[in-house]
C-alpha cells in the first residue's frame, strides 16, 4: 500500500502527462514537439533503469548534503544563542545570503572543486543550509520562559538543557523545516548537476535537452518525483515517530 | 531581620508613570506571609524584584539572611520528555525522596505522578510545579498564584502542609483571595497604587495552623483590616 | 506662411508613404540557433541594412539559446523561419516534424578539436588512439567524435573520453589532449591565450578526416512553403543577399559594426579575428552560390546519426532539402 504522498505524485504526473498529450493531439503536433505515448513507453523501457540509478545517485547526494546542512545549522544555531550580538549577526548574514541564488554559484564551485562528489555535496548542503539555519537559530535563541525559569532560578540551567528544552518544545516546527528543506536539497542538487556536473539525474536531463528529447525528460521527471516522494515520506515518518515517542506515556 | 526594602521606587522602561514610589517593607520572620492587592498594582513586579529578576530600581533591598529567594508563578511548565515523578527525582536530592512522596500524596497528584506534565489538569500542573520548588533549597519562596485552579479544600490542605513541613522557611503567597490570606498568613502586605501613601501597608493575618481552633471573629477582623488597607 | 504650409504637406506625404510602406511589409519571426555572435553576422546584417525591408518583409531576428529550439517554435507557429543544425533537423524529421531546409550556412562544420602539436603527434585519424579527448556528452561533438572513431576503427576503450563543461582549465592544465571548440568562436580566444603563453596549437578538422557533419542551416515548415511560397522566396533571397554581403571583405567594417551593436559581450578585437574564420567556413567553393545545400554531407550526417542510434530509423534526406525551381 503506497503512502498518500506517492499517490498524490502519481496523480499529478498522470494529469500533467494527460494535458501534454491533449495538447499534442489537439494541436496536431509532431512527436518531436510532444512525444507519443508509444515513444514515452519505449523510452521508459530503455532509460527507466539508468535514470532510476541516476535519481538514486542524486538522492544520495541530496540526503547526505541535507544531513550535513542540518548538522552544521544545528552547530551554528547553538553557537548563535551564546550572545545576542553573535545571534543577531548570524541571523542577518543568513537572511541575506539565503536570498542569493546558490545555484548561480554552482559553476564556480565546480571549477574550484572539480566534477566529483564533493562539489555536488557542497551545493546540496548550501541550498538548504540557510533556511535551516534561520529556523534553528530562531528556535534555539527564543527562550521558553515557562520551562526555563525553574532551572535558571535554581542554578540548574546548562547550555545542553537549554537546547534540549527549546528543541523539544519546537519539535513540530523543526520537523516541518527539515522536511521542507529536503525538497530544496533535491531540487538544488538536480539544478547544480544540470549546470555543471557529470553525474546524477540533472546531468541526464541536460543531455536529454541537448537532444531535444522530451520523452527522456518525462521519464527523468517520473523517477525524480518518485524518489523525492519516498524521501519526504521517510522524513515525515521519522519526524512523526520521534514526536510520538516523545509524547507517549 | 530577614528582608527589608527601603524607599523603593521603580518605573517600567519606556513608561511615563512610576509603579512604586518610596515603597518600604519589612519581612520580619520566617513564616507564611502574603502579598495582596488589586490586579495590576505591581505585585508580580515587586516579587520579581525580591527574587533579583528586576534590577535598576531606586532604593535599597537589604537581604540579611535571605540569600536564596525563589519565585514561582502559575504558568510554569515541566519539560515534556519524561513523567512528573522522574522530573522530581532529577531536581530533588536523594535524601529528600521521602519528603517528595509526602508532598505528592498531600498535594493529591499521586495518581498523575507517572504521567507527562501535559496530561495533568491545570490545577494538577500548578501543584506539580509547586512541589518541585518546595524540594529546593531556599530562604524565601514567592508563590505567585501558584494554587490557582485548585479547589478550596485542597488549597487549605496544601498551605497547612507547607507550614507544618517548613516552619523555618519564609513564604510570600500572592493571592486575590482575602479570606484565604487572612486565615493562613502571618503578615499580609497590602500593595496599593503609587498615588497612595504609604504604598505598602502591613496587616496582621490569623496564621492558622493545623490543629488550631477556628476563630471566626479574629478572621473577620483580619479580613476587615486587609480590605480597609487595600 | 506659404512655406510653412508646404512643409507640413511634404511632411504629411512622407509620413503617409512610410505608413503605406510599413503596411505592405509582411511581418515574420526568424529564430536563430544561438545568441547573437559571429555565426549570425549575415542574419543581423540582412536585418540591419534593410535587405528584408527591400523585399517587403519585416523580419524579427530573434536570438536562440540553450533553452530555445527553433524547430519547436516553427511547429508551434511562434516563428516562420529558423536556424538549426543538421542533427536537430534530422531528429525532428525522424519524429514527423514538418520541416524543410532552405539553405545551408556552414559549408564546413565549425566544430574542431584544438591540440598541442609539440606534445601530441597527430597526422591522421589513427593517431586518436590512446589520447584523452574532451567531449560534450549528448552534444554534436559526441556524435562527430564517435563517427571519427568508427571511421578509423578505434574502440571506445582505446581512447579516454573526458566530459567537457564550459571552462577550459582541463585543457590549459594539459589534462586533456584534444578539446572541442568552434573554430570561428572559442578557438580565437583560446588560441590567443596559448599564443601569449608561447604554446603552439593546431586544430583537428573532422571534415578533413572525412567526417562531414552539417551544421547551421536555414529552415521553415512545409506549410510555409505550400501556403506562402512568395514569402519564403523573398525571405530567402533577402537573407542570402545579406549573408553574401556580410561575408564580403569589402563590407567587413560594416559587418563588424552590425555585430558589435548586437553582441556586446565579445570584444571588438576578438570579433575582428572571428569574422575571417567564419568566412572561410561558410563560403562555398568558387562558382557555387552561397547557401547551397550539400546533399552528400546531409546524407553522411544522417548515416552517422542512424549508426549511433540517435535517430530511430532512416530519414529521407532529399525530401527535407528544398530548393526553389
Amino acid at each position: 500500500m503506497l503512502h498518500r504522498r506517492i499517490y498524490q505524485f502519481l496523480i499529478i504526473y498522470a494529469i500533467g502527462l494527460g494535458l501534454l498529450l491533449a495538447l499534442k493531439y489537439g494541436l496536431n503536433l509532431s512527436d518531436y514537439v510532444i512525444p507519443s505515448p508509444d515513444e514515452i513507453v519505449r523510452t521508459g523501457r530503455s532509460y527507466g533503469g539508468p535514470y532510476l540509478l541516476a535519481v538514486l545517485n542524486t538522492l544520495a547526494v541530496a540526503i547526505l548534503g541535507h544531513i550535513l546542512a542540518i548538522g552544521l545549522a544545528t552547530l551554528v544555531a547553538v553557537i548563535g544563542r551564546l550572545t545576542a550580538w553573535i545571534g543577531s549577526f548570524i541571523r542577518t548574514a543568513a537572511y541575506n545570503i539565503q536570498a542569493y541564488p546558490i545555484v548561480a554559484v554552482a559553476p564556480i564551485i565546480f571549477i574550484l572543486l572539480g566534477d566529483g562528489l564533493q562539489s555536488r555535496l557542497l551545493i546540496a548542503a548550501m541550498i538548504c543550509y540557510f533556511p535551516l539555519l534561520l529556523s534553528f537559530i530562531g528556535v534555539f535563541s527564543e527562550p521558553i520562559r515557562e520551562i526555563e525559569h525553574f532551572y535558571e532560578s535554581t542554578g540548574r540551567m546548562t547550555w545542553r538543557l537549554q537546547i534540549k528544552i527549546r528543541a523539544f518544545e519546537n519539535i513540530q516546527k523543526l520537523t516541518t523545516v527539515i522536511v521542507g528543506s529536503a525538497t530544496m536539497a533535491m531540487v538544488g542538487t538536480i539544478v547544480a548537476e544540470f549546470i555543471a556536473a557529470t553525474a546524477g539525474i540533472g546531468y541526464s536531463i541536460r543531455i536529454a535537452l541537448y537532444q531535444s528529447d522530451l520523452a527522456k525528460i518525462l521519464v527523468a521527471l517520473f523517477w525524480i518525483g518518485v524518489g523525492t516522494s519516498f524521501y519526504l515520506v521517510s522524513l515525515e515518518w521519522v519526524g512523526n515517530a520521534l514526536q510520538k515517542r516523545l509524547r507517549s506515556l | 531581620m530577614p528582608l527589608e526594602g527601603r524607599h523603593i521606587s521603580y518605573r517600567y522602561p519606556n513608561s511615563a508613570g512610576e509603579v512604586f514610589t518610596d515603597l518600604n517593607f519589612r519581612l520580619n520572620s520566617p513564616g507564611f506571609h502574603a502579598l495582596f492587592g488589586p490586579s495590576g498594582v505591581g505585585k508580580t513586579t515587586l516579587a520579581r524584584m525580591l527574587s533579583g529578576a528586576i534590577k535598576g530600581y531606586a532604593g535599597e533591598m537589604i537581604e540579611n539572611e535571605m540569600r536564596r529567594v525563589l519565585y514561582t508563578y502559575n504558568l510554569e511548565r515541566l519539560p515534556g520528555w519524561s513523567n512528573v515523578r522522574v522530573h522530581f527525582e532529577e531536581v530533588a536530592p536523594a535524601a529528600d525522596r521521602r519528603r517528595m512522596e509526602e508532598l505528592i500524596e498531600t498535594f493529591d497528584i499521586a495518581d498523575q505522578a507517572g504521567s507527562r506534565f501535559h496530561r495533568l489538569s491545570l490545577g494538577q500542573q500548578n501543584r506539580a510545579n509547586l512541589i518541585r520548588y518546595l524540594l529546593q533549597e531556599f530562604d524565601l519562596l514567592i508563590m505567585d498564584e501558584s494554587l490557582a485552579n485548585v479547589d478550596e479544600l485542597t488549597r487549605e490542605k496544601i498551605i497547612l502542609k507547607i507550614k507544618a513541613v517548613y516552619p523555618e522557611r519564609c513564604f510570600l503567597y500572592i493571592s486575590h483571595n482575602v479570606a484565604e490570606v487572612a486565615k493562613f498568613c502571618s503578615q499580609v502586605f497590602v500593595l496599593r497604587s503609587p498615588s497612595r501613601s504609604p504604598q505598602l501597608v502591613a496587616a496582621q493575618g490569623c496564621d492558622h495552623r493545623e490543629g488550631d481552633e477556628s476563630d471566626p471573629g479574629r478572621l473577620e477582623r483580619a479580613m476587615l483590616e486587609i480590605v480597609h488597607a487595600a | 506662411m506659404k512655406l510653412g504650409l508646404k512643409s507640413i504637406c511634404l511632411a504629411g506625404a512622407i509620413f503617409l508613404m512610410a505608413c503605406a510602406q510599413n503596411k505592405e511589409a509582411e511581418e515574420v519571426d526568424y529564430r536563430l540557433k544561438w545568441l547573437f555572435n559571429v555565426s549570425t553576422v549575415g542574419d543581423l546584417y540582412a536585418e540591419n541594412r534593410g535587405y528584408f525591408m527591400r523585399h517587403g518583409l519585416k523580419v524579427n531576428v530573434k536570438p536562440g539559446g540553450p533553452e530555445r529550439d527553433a524547430l519547436k517554435e516553427l511547429e508551434l507557429g511562434h516563428a516562420q523561419f529558423g536556424v538549426a543544425s543538421a542533427d536537430q533537423v534530422l531528429r525532428a524529421a525522424a519524429k514527423g516534424a514538418p520541416i524543410l531546409v532552405l539553405a545551408q550556412l556552414f559549408q564546413v562544420n565549425p566544430l574542431h578539436w584544438i591540440y598541442r602539436p609539440d606534445q601530441i603527434s597527430f597526422s591522421s585519424g589513427d593517431d586518436l588512439k590512446g589520447k584523452r579527448i574532451g567531449v560534450t556528452f549528448g552534444g554534436n561533438d559526441e556524435a562527430i567524435l564517435r563517427a571519427l572513431l568508427a571511421r578509423y576503427g578505434i574502440a571506445e576503450n582505446q581512447v579516454t573520453l573526458f566530459s567537457v563543461r564550459y571552462d577550459y582549465m582541463p585543457f590549459y592544465e594539459k589534462r586533456v589532449d584534444f578539446w572541442p571548440l568552434y573554430l570561428n568562436a572559442q578557438a580565437v580566444i583560446i588560441g590567443e591565450k596559448l599564443e601569449k603563453a608561447g604554446e603552439p596549437f593546431a586544430f583537428l578538422s573532422p571534415d578533413q578526416l572525412g567526417v562531414r557533419f552539417v551544421a547551421n542551416s536555414v529552415v521553415t515548415t512545409r506549410e510555409m512553403v505550400e501556403k506562402r511560397p512568395e514569402t519564403v522566396k523573398r525571405f530567402l533571397a533577402a537573407l542570402l543577399e545579406g549573408w553574401r554581403d556580410a561575408l564580403d571583405p569589402r563590407h567587413e567594417e560594416q559587418a563588424i559594426q552590425v555585430l558589435l551593436e548586437a553582441d556586446r559581450e565579445t570584444p571588438e578585437a576578438v570579433v575582428r579575428r572571428q569574422l575571417p574564420v567564419t568566412r572561410e567556413l561558410m563560403l562555398p567553393p568558387a562558382g557555387i552560390a552561397f547557401g547551397t545545400i550539400d546533399t552528400a554531407a546531409w546524407k553522411q550526417t544522417e548515416a552517422i546519426l542512424r549508426s549511433q542510434k540517435l535517430i530511430p530509423g532512416p530519414v529521407d534526406v532529399e525530401s527535407l532539402l528544398f530548393t526553389f525551381k
